[in-house]
């Protein structure tokens, strides 16, 4: 099927609470991704220790292959029953999805799965089964392209209940929310984030419940090659940028030097938008073939300033790339984040003798350790990112 | 017709490209040079120890700082 999955969650602990009563496993087995979503009944230390055990169960017999059925059953019996309640509870949802796409979603209790398909909610054909006196629904679809699955806990839709919302937020309106954010955004990690920053938002940022979510997309692969800095030995010039054009996907050069190297090689001239520049961030290029070519060290320094703020605090919150003001550092970050779901670095380590420049302000050597900041960013919102030095 | 080739590279840029690149587009303006200079932002023009580098045509880099844009334009273009 030639996809990729994009997959991130996110939480949030009911007010006072160190703990969060939700709980969240994903696993990745060879021929399947596993994600279960559990919610303990009660709050805190209780709750806690029903989900986690139920996620852990779950996540455990699922990948060795076990039935629902007797996953149910195992769960069932395994759970300690609440001195309070004299219930062993906890609702849970697991979405599984196979290599060749195809899913199979089992719900006990849990809001329904928002399986977002064109724009809309894509009816789903759920079977009630009843295992061990407990109702479970199970669906099962082959997913498509495109395809964007959530999971939530109770705390999403609970949000705001009896403070600025009456009700709540409602399965709805946050399915509403969903199939828009769906439109407007690519990476699964800023849906999630920005979910979860809307539901601290109308708790007036104390939850009265635990909350969290899963964002699963089903997206195109792509690639993103990112040149940035000479070869230590000049022999090697020729080689890596002959291997960095033949890499697949979308062609950046971040450096001067490096931008001249490949001017010199492909024969193709670099211009400079000049005007792109600003007062913090240097111009960007053109080079006949790269879909992009900024500065080096300081490009890439300002992207890993944005990068950490990018997911602070998301409620309302435009894209910064959708600014008026656009400079090279905002181009390449949107590259990363919107347009790519694997990234790789190209990053040369020779010491650039015209850098040894007691004057200058900054240490220029910092650039490897910024890519590898950036690098552990991009991961942590689910991308794919492999740095090859030369 | 001259073409400025002003370096941004990083080094440069930290010394001030944004501004002397700035100022010479303004001089271009101001004194009516538009049809015998072209301003043209390069990378790295090797020098980095001379920011902000700066050449016209082919010919030697010199080393401006936003204060000498002004002689340099007088001394070498008009």
């Amino acid at each position: 099927m030639g996809y990729f999955i994009d997959f991130a969650y996110d939480t949030l602990n009911k007010k006072n609470e160190e703990l969060c009563g939700d709980n969240i496993e994903i696993i990745e087995t060879d021929d399947h991704f596993i994600f279960i979503l559990a919610d303990g009944l009660g709050s805190g230390v209780k709750a806690n220790i029903l989900s986690t055990m139920t996620t852990k169960i779950a996540g455990t017999m699922l990948r060795q292959g076990a039935s629902i059925e007797q996953t149910m059953e195992t769960i069932a019996s395994t759970l300690p029953v609440c001195n309070v309640r004299k219930l062993a509870y906890s609702t849970f949802a697991i979405l599984k999805i196979s290599k060749e796409g195809k899913a199979h979603i089992v719900e006990y209790d849990s809001p329904p799965i928002f399986f977002i398909r064109d724009n809309k909610y894509l009816e789903l054909n759920k079977k009630e089964r009843i295992i061990q006196g407990k109702k479970i629904l199970e669906t099962e679809a082959q997913l498509l392209k495109g395809d964007t699955l959530v999971l939530i806990s109770d705390g999403a839709i609970h949000a705001g209940v009896g403070g600025v919302l009456n009700l709540g937020w409602q399965w709805d309106n946050v399915g509403n929310y969903l199939i828009n954010q769906a439109k407007i955004e690519k990476c699964a990690k800023v849906i999630s984030k920005k979910l979860i920053d809307t539901c601290f938002f109308f708790y007036n940022e104390q939850p009265g419940d635990d909350t969290s979510t899963i964002v699963v997309r089903i997206r195109e692969p792509e690639i993103t090659q990112i040149f940035s800095g000479p070869p230590k030995d000049k022999k090697d010039d020729v080689r890596v940028v002959e291997q960095f054009l033949k890499g697949k996907g979308k062609k950046v050069v971040c450096g001067g030097t490096a931008a001249n190297i490949v001017s010199r090689e492909t024969k193709k001239e670099i211009f400079v938008d000049y005007k792109s520049g600003t007062a913090q961030v240097p111009p960007t290029a053109r080079i006949d073939g790269i879909d992009l070519v900024t500065e080096g060290v300081i490009t890439l320094s300002k992207v890993l300033e944005y990068m950490e703020g990018y997911l602070v605090d998301t409620h309302l919150k435009p894209s910064p790339w959708n600014s008026a003001v656009k400079d090279g550092a905002l181009s390449l970050m949107k590259l990363l984040i919107e347009d790519s779901t694997h990234v790789h670095f190209w990053v040369g380590k020779a010491i650039n003798p015209a850098h040894q420049n007691p004057n200058l302000p900054m240490d220029m050597s910092i650039k490897i350790q910024i890519i590898q900041k950036i690098s552990a960013l991009l991961e942590a919102m689910g991308k794919i990112v492999t740095i090859e030095y030369y | 017709m001259k073409t400025i080739n002003v370096c941004i590279g990083s080094a440069c840029h930290l010394k001030g490209a944004y501004d002397v690149i700035n100022r010479i587009e303004l001089l271009i303006k101001e004194k009516g040079l538009g049809d015998r200079v072209t301003l043209k932002g390069a990378f790295c023009l090797g020098e980095c120890t001379k920011a902000v580098s700066v050449r016209i045509d082919d010919g030697p880099i010199h080393s401006l700082a936003i204060k000498d844009v002004d002689n340099f334009i007088v001394e070498h273009i008009l």
